[in-house]
């Protein structure tokens, strides 16, 4: 029997600050804090190939669109009961980057076993300058020491993971420099998230429809044809890379004969794309099933009505 | 007030102040308004002072804001009520400003000054009230239009009901064909709140005709927005059109309903079948309010096949409203019907995709063996024993209702035999479910069974299956203690 089979204190405060983020409603700076240190301490242990059994449901991009992932656990059910595997990017561009990261790494440190959180290209000092996270911190504390204190957690975030040794799961895609499960085992992850090389791929490539490795539009990574995927499932007796990164408008996207599939789980992605979301189901049976969704009714709303925009009042 | 020796220099000070480039100046000559019509006297503001406010409309938002508040106090200076008139001019002009909080201050405003002439029974001064609300219900802005659509309502709770008949049921009846769509929207909004200040007595036929033409054209809208609205509100309308109806035409209750019914019913058939998400999720979690109007047979013939078609809406939020509504049916319709039609659809909303369905299915069983008894849980709920986590789900609601000898007979075999199963979600729900059953079983069925069960649980390698069981295992120890 372990030790933290027995309820303590810090458990049930962790039980009501789940609970609190569930509302939309961010932690303090000093519970940030706390919560991080624990957060790095069971990171710390994870693979750089985090091993997952399923059944687990697998999400991609959120961006901090706190509603959606609400809607996200109405749709899948809410952890521990559901079990999740997060493939990167919670923040930037939504308006709740802040509450969206903190309730998973809160999910992180309360159920371990249930539920996996992988490194997105957004996680990262640089991107979050850029893309809102690090405003939107300075907004919400009046200071940039909670950016401070999830940018250095995010470096311990694992950075790929493999769903019952044959579904391989990632923010990007994959690498020239890569060829084995191992050679991801082997490098050291903690670190920003570097402009070249394996670590930077993996966050940042996408599959193509042309062969070989393609120089990627977006500055970083690469892109990666079937022939490739074909080859890397084939060497590390794979059966699927599934990865997010990409706007896809069903939410879910086969590409390279199904060997590779793309699944975003920010429904109208930035509140203008128009998106559908989704999320996959891998059952105990290994079965797959996509769920997709819409976004949730907007806050202050009712919830069963969508409104035009009241110009007068 | 020691303005008397000063009778000219105030209105020259304000024009001065009110051409200064100087905001602050202007706003604060603004301000002063009330202290400068006093100086002025009643009849010098009436003609001079609010004329002039009514050529000054041309000014920065905030200045104009100001002076929408100001004429709100207004009343008095001007010389009564029975004067309150000359202060629309300047409002009017106030309306068509950019600005939307200005144009919102105004509105507010009218209905203030009609609620004060109301009170004081000047009947005449709401000729030209009412003659400016009409106009701005007419406007070429359809932002004036859009405030006159969402205020019709408030504005006709402050007037005479003489007028509502005619002037008010004109001014809606044009709103709910503007070429705007959110014109027409705001008109559906509203139209509940006018349906409650008509009166029966007179021109019932009129209205009632009015006000079924309308909601049949906008039960067709060509936006979705404005069907939405409609459907959100026609259910308050059906009690009112049956009151309506009740005292003028006189005759029996059932017939009452029919007219109702035959009414509106088609308007609901059709907005439970639009083809936006939205309309159909407004209309069928309204469905409550009509089902004291609607009797059985023309519930289940009519509205009942498209309910039916919703519990398989594409849409969950849709189906969970349908699930929602489905025990108060059952309670309607009697056992013998709901078992015929809905269980089977009860059985498939539990096994959905979306977890939401599948605990609302779960809840509306638990509703329903404490509507029709425990034979039926009992029926129901079997057959689901396949179905991991949700039957789980439906067995910990379920028990408190099923009583002890079911709950050990039927459930508690499937709950052991699934603390054997391979995955920890299974495991650590049924250690919960134990907690639920232990006050509900007999003592020695905790002892003989639920306690080992949880012990071995209370081993399990997953670290969240050992906590779960170690929580229920506490509180049989608390409740052996609150015992003894």
């Amino acid at each position: 029997m372990g030790a933290n089979s027995i309820p303590t204190d810090a458990t049930l405060d962790l039980d009501e600050q789940i609970s609190q983020l569930m509302q939309c409603k961010p932690l303090s700076e000093q519970q940030v804090r706390a919560l991080c240190e624990k957060a790095k301490e069971i990171l710390m242990d994870e693979s750089n190939v985090q091993p997952v059994k399923s059944p687990v449901t697998i999400c991609g991009d959120i961006h901090g669109q706190f509603h959606d992932l609400a809607e996200l656990f109405r749709i899948g059910g809410m952890c521990p009961d559901t079990n999740y595997l997060f493939m990167g990017d919670y923040v930037d561009r939504g308006y709740y980057s802040v509450e969206t990261v903190t309730l998973l790494v809160g999910l992180k440190v309360r159920y371990p076993q249930r539920i996996t959180i992988l490194r997105g290209n957004h996680e990262s000092r640089q991107i979050t300058q850029v893309y809102g996270f690090y405003d939107e911190c300075l907004r919400k504390y009046g200071n940039a020491n909670v950016w401070k204190i999830f940018t250095d957690l995010f470096d311990y975030f694992p950075l790929t993971a493999l769903v019952e040794s044959e579904i391989f799961c990632l923010h990007g895609g994959l690498s020239p420099s890569i060829e084995t499960l191992d050679n991801i085992r082997n490098f050291d992850r903690v670190q920003e998230v570097p402009h070249e090389g394996p670590m930077c791929d993996l966050l940042w490539s996408d599959p193509d429809d042309r062969c070989g490795w393609g120089i990627s539009p977006r500055g970083a990574g690469y892109t990666f044809g079937q022939d490739i995927s074909e080859q890397f499932n084939h060497s590390n007796s794979l059966k699927l890379i599934a990865r997010a990164h990409q706007l896809v408008m069903d939410g879910f996207n086969w590409a390279h004969e199904q060997k590779v599939v793309t699944i975003f789980s920010a429904p109208n992605y930035c509140y203008r794309c128009g998106n559908m979301a989704s999320i996959l189901e891998v059952d105990d049976c290994r079965n797959h099933t996509f769920i997709q969704f819409e976004p949730a009714p907007r806050r202050g709303e009712p919830d069963v009505t969508r409104r035009t925009p009241d110009y007068f009042l | 007030m020691a303005m008397v020796d000063e009778p000219l220099y105030p209105i020259a000070l304000l024009i001065d102040e009110l051409k200064n480039d100087d905001i602050q100046l202007r706003l604060n000559s603004i301000r002063r308004l009330s202290t400068i019509a006093r100086a002025l006297g009643e009849e010098r503001t009436r003609k001079e002072l609010i004329p002039f406010l009514s050529e000054n409309s041309d000014d920065d938002d905030e200045v104009l804001l100001a002076m929408a508040e100001e004429l709100g106090v207004f009343i008095p200076f001007v010389g009564g009520i029975e004067h309150a008139h000359v202060i629309i001019p300047p409002l009017e002009s106030l309306c068509t400003v950019e600005e939307t909080s200005v144009r919102e201050k105004v509105v507010d405003l009218l209905c203030k000054i009609c609620s004060q002439m109301k009170e004081s029974d000047h009947v005449d001064s709401f000729v030209p009230l009412v003659k400016a609300y009409s106009q701005l219900c007419q406007e070429d802005m359809p932002m004036v239009r859009r405030a006159a659509a969402s205020n019709l309502g408030k504005f006709a709770t402050t007037l005479e009901p003489a007028f509502l008949n005619v002037e008010i049921m004109t001014m809606f009846n044009g709103l709910t064909k503007d070429d705007q769509d959110s014109v027409r929207l705001l008109a559906a909004e509203g139209c509940a709140a006018l349906e409650k200040l008509l009166e029966p007595q007179d021109c019932v036929a009129r209205i009632l005709h009015v006000t079924v033409n309308f909601a049949r054209e906008l039960s067709t809208d060509s936006s979705q927005h404005v069907r939405s609205a409609l459907a959100s509100v026609i259910m308050g309308m059906a009690p009112i059109l049956g009151k309506t109806l009740s005292i003028v035409i006189n005759i029996l209750k059932s017939s009452i309903q029919d007219s109702t019914i035959e009414h509106l019913l088609p308007i609901f058939l059709s907005l439970l079948k639009d083809e936006f998400p939205d309309v159909r999720l407004n209309i069928i979690s309204k469905l409550d309010q009509v089902n004291q109007f609607i009797g059985i047979d023309l519930l289940s013939q009519s509205l009942l096949p498209a309910i039916v078609e919703l519990a398989e809406d594409r849409h969950w939020r849709v189906m969970l409203a349908v699930i929602e509504y489905v025990p108060m049916l059952a309670s309607q319709l009697g056992i013998g019907f709901f078992d015929d039609k809905l269980v089977a659809l009860c059985m498939q909303w539990m096994q959905d995709k979306v977890y939401s369905i599948r605990k609302a299915a779960t809840n509306n069983l638990k509703r329903l063996a404490e509507e029709f008894g425990v034979g039926h849980g009992q029926q129901s709920a079997l057959p689901t024993q396949d179905d991991g986590s949700t039957c789980k789900c439906a067995i910990s609601l379920m028990a408190p209702v099923m009583g002890s000898e079911i709950t050990c007979s039927k459930f508690l075999p499937v709950v052991v035999e699934a603390a054997k199963d391979r995955v920890p979600n299974i495991k650590f729900n049924v250690a919960k479910l134990m907690q639920t059953l232990i006050p509900i079983v007999d003592q020695s069925v905790v002892d003989k069974i639920i306690r080992q069960c949880l012990v071995d649980l209370s081993e399990d390698p997953d670290v969240d299956v050992r906590y779960f069981a170690n929580q229920a295992l506490r509180s049989i120890d608390y409740a052996a203690v609150a015992q003894s």
